[in-house]
């Protein structure tokens, strides 16, 4: 062992700079509560939203990459709230998405954007909320208050988008999923859909700005719940091998279900009584029942 | 209830007459004494098609119900008729989809997990993704395509199997997953009598191999006519083929009919008889027709092809094919039969824009030459409606326009075959096996949405019957070239086609006048 008291006290004289001017630390930005976001989900803003999404960038959308989905079946008729989970390569993933979501599933997500990003300039959190109906999902620290407030919307009936990844792809290849989809699926047990959107690289590679045309594939898998005892690390594990055997274009069941699943899954729903018909709305009223909220 | 099929007499007061003209249509002052033959009213369709799956599922004919005959672990496959019927297509929900739920529905109640769908396209070119969705609906194309829901390759030499020879010495080859299934379910619509019975899986899901046995010059002009099957030398060969089939694999068949529902409303006008038709009627007809005379051949194919049917189902069967068969083809015959009494001299009519084998493209010479005299013309029972030697007037605007896509040996087929011959028995034992056999239109019809490379001399065969029988063919408003190159003649006007044809039959000619679409089924007196 070398005696290195002199080295030492010398990096101490040459590091800090006493009685200089300190350098000004950057204040953490001032990241909304999801809470505070409720407006973007009210009423009247969502027909606003409906009106743009429908009438301006759907269409464009659709255009720009004429979208195939497979395995659109699994959203066809959601009985309850749904974590849809997908890689991410490109800024257009959420359009192509939503495009490819059925019209009622589109209605009912919010996409989780990463708050550092998203949200660091309040006006752009505000536009990219109205825009695409994201809440702030923290990719670092304090992810259990964010997992709480997912949670809540999940549990009120929306259903929720997320990157697990946590950030764009830079060479497509799949990165490896954050386990925060694991514990949020172990909260609320709501299935988990594994998504793989193949294409996107190609209309707007992270770092352009102008999206390209070019054609995109969704391949959406059967519906993952965790198993009793699974941890949620390793069922975040099952729903990324899922994700990646999509995009390995695998017709499995256990990854795209068998054919009988997927058939039930798309029977059409049974017909709702119509208001005002008689003894059926006097049963309900006995019951107490309510109509769900949609 | 709708009115049964008429012959009137054209007389002084008589409504000019609708003609199909391609993708247009016009107005003919026809001579007076000129019969003109109308189809039945559409019939009244059933009111619940699902429940009346469900009961002919549940209480087949001469077979177990199908609920009985699904088992987990067993292979299952599906077959169901292509896009060449009906014509035009369908409205959502095709009958087919209807029919493929609630046979699904059953096989998903029995835990049948090895389950495969096969479009039974036979010869004619694959069928895009749209195009199946169409048909089958969003719920099965979901569930199925594209790996257990796909188009029958008769070109695949490992997806096809040989099942033996008939008596006859006809070969008989079928789909390997068909063949190599527990159960085959055949879904058919049958739209005209040739359509369904053993046909449908002799041909549906066979190859060249098996087809060339019965799509041949001498069976058709033997078959008088193929729309009558009783009649018909290419059915009797398909009901042996079929036994055949029926003897190596257990078989359930689907059958359902139509009403004659062919057009949408906004041109129901082409639906009606003139003396029907209203202010309206007229009005829409004019605007049609100005749309087609000024509209480029692309808008007015594109405006076409967009149509529609409403057809309504009038029967479904289940269960053995022969038993089946026969009730359809009552149901069909009730739809499309009209009593006309004796020949004539002069049969005019006009070819529409659509016929089985140019669904979304345009309808190529050969293929005028196709829907005219050989669908249109066979449609009769009996005897055909004009006279043997008597005239055919056809009413097409016959262009050079294919489809380079989906008709790219029929191209070949015109420019050299018929530049040599029109004769269908020579051009048979020439150029057939030629076509039959060529790799780049073998490679066509599996890879991209082509028309296999014999397709076109069997539409040329269709025609053989009447070519054979009739004394001339006269094309009204044809491209003059185009009608010499078919080896017919070519008219501008009713009235020059009406005064060539006196050169043919004599002065003084009897003449009717056939009114299709919607079709109709003439039973010859």
């Amino acid at each position: 062992m070398r005696f290195e008291l002199l080295r030492d006290l010398e990096l101490l004289r040459r590091g800090w700079r006493w009685g200089e001017v300190r350098p000004r630390w950057p204040e953490p930005a001032a990241i909304p509560e999801p809470t505070d976001l409720e407006w973007s989900r009210a009423e009247p803003v969502r027909i606003l939203r409906r009106l743009v999404q429908e009438g301006l960038w759907l269409p464009f959308t659709r255009l720009m990459t004429r979208p195939q989905v497979e395995g659109e079946e699994w959203l066809r008729n959601p009985d309850r709230s749904m974590i849809l989970v997908s890689n991410h390569v490109s800024h257009a993933d959420t359009h192509v998405l939503l495009a490819a979501l059925p019209g009622r599933v589109r209605e009912r997500t919010v996409i989780g954007a990463a708050a550092d990003y998203w949200y660091r300039r309040p006006w752009l959190g505000r536009l990219v909320s109205f825009w695409l109906n994201t809440f702030p999902f923290a990719r670092s620290g304090g992810a259990r208050g964010v997992l709480h407030s997912s949670g809540r919307l999940l549990r009120s009936g929306w259903h929720l988008l997320i990157y697990p990844e946590g950030t764009r792809s830079p060479d497509g290849r799949l990165q490896e999923f954050k386990p925060g989809v694991g514990h949020l699926a172990g909260e609320t047990r709501a299935p988990v859909l594994p998504i793989h959107v193949r294409g996107t690289h190609r209309v707007m590679p992270k770092g352009r700005r102008i999206p390209l045309p070019a054609p995109v594939q969704v391949r959406v898998g059967r519906p993952l719940y965790p198993e009793p005892g699974e941890t949620p690390r390793s069922f975040t594990r099952r729903v990324e091998r899922a994700v990646s055997e999509l995009g390995d274009g695998s017709r499995a069941p256990e990854v795209a279900g068998s054919w009988i699943e997927r058939w039930r899954a798309t029977a059409p729903a049974p017909r709702r009584p119509r208001p005002g018909s008689g003894w059926r709305t006097a049963a309900g009223a006995a019951e107490g029942g309510e109509r769900p909220h949609r | 209830m709708g009115r049964p099929g008429a012959v009137i007499e054209v007389d002084r007061n008589t409504p000019p007459t609708l003609f199909h003209f391609g993708e247009g249509v016009r107005l003919e002052r026809l001579p007076l004494g000129t019969r003109v033959v109308y189809p039945p009213d559409p019939l009244p369709p059933i009111a619940h098609p699902e429940r009346a799956i469900r009961r002919a599922l549940a209480h087949p004919l001469e077979d177990d119900p199908l609920k009985a005959l699904l088992r987990p672990g067993m292979r299952l496959t599906i077959a169901f008729d292509d896009l060449s019927l009906p014509l035009p297509p369908m409205v959502q929900p095709d009958i087919r989809q209807l029919v493929l739920e609630e046979v699904i529905e059953l096989a998903a109640t029995a835990g049948v997990e090895d389950v495969h769908l096969i479009v039974a396209n036979s010869l004619h070119r694959r069928m895009t993704a749209e195009e199946i969705r169409h048909v089958v609906g969003d719920r099965v194309f979901t569930t199925f395509y594209p790996d257990r829901l796909y188009n029958h390759d008769a070109e695949d030499p490992e997806g096809n199997v040989f099942l033996g020879t008939t008596a006859r010495g006809e070969e008989v080859t079928l789909n390997r997953r068909a063949a190599e299934s527990d159960l085959l379910i055949y879904v058919n619509l049958t739209l005209v009598p040739m359509d369904g019975g053993h046909k449908s899986l002799a041909t549906g899901l066979g190859s060249y191999r098996s087809i060339r046995a019965h799509h041949t010059v001498h069976t058709l002009r033997h078959s008088r006519s193929y729309m009558h099957p009783p009649d018909s030398a290419l059915h009797q060969a398909c009901v042996r083929q079929g036994q055949l089939i029926e003897d190596a694999v257990r078989c359930f068949h689907i059958e359902t009919a139509v009403n004659n529902h062919c057009f949408p409303s906004l041109v129901n006008f082409m639906q009606k008889r003139e003396t029907d038709w209203t202010a309206t009627d007229q009005a829409a007809y004019l605007a049609l027709k100005q749309l087609t005379d000024l509209a480029p051949p692309g808008v007015k194919r594109a405006a076409f092809h967009s149509m529609r049917a409403p057809y309504g189902l009038t029967a479904v069967h289940a269960g053995q094919v022969d038993a089946v068969h026969e009730r359809t083809l009552a149901a069909v015959e009730r739809q499309m039969l009209v009593e006309v009494e004796g020949q004539t001299d002069i049969v005019t009519f006009g070819v529409p824009y659509l016929g089985p084998y140019n669904v979304n493209a345009s309808m190529n010479p050969v293929l005028v030459v196709c829907m005219g005299l050989g669908y249109l013309f066979n449609l009769y029972r009996g005897r055909p409606v004009v006279r043997q030697g008597g005239v055919v007037i056809l009413f097409h605007p016959c262009r050079y326009e294919f489809d380079s896509v989906q008709h790219p040996s029929y191209i070949d087929f015109y420019d050299e075959v018929l530049a040599d011959t029109t004769d269908p028995a020579e051009i048979e034992a020439r150029y057939e096996r030629c076509f039959a056999e060529d790799a780049w239109y073998r490679q066509l019809y599996r890879r991209s949405h082509a028309y296999h490379g014999v397709h076109p001399f069997y539409a040329w065969y269709w025609a053989a019957h009447a070519m054979e029988y009739v004394g001339d063919v006269i094309v009204v408003g044809g491209e003059r070239e185009t009608v010499h190159h078919l080896g017919f003649k070519c008219a501008s006007t009713l009235a020059d086609a009406l005064e060539m044809a006196e050169q043919t039959v004599g002065r003084h000619p009897s003449i009717t006048h056939l009114r299709f679409p919607p079709l109709m089924l003439a039973d010859v007196r």
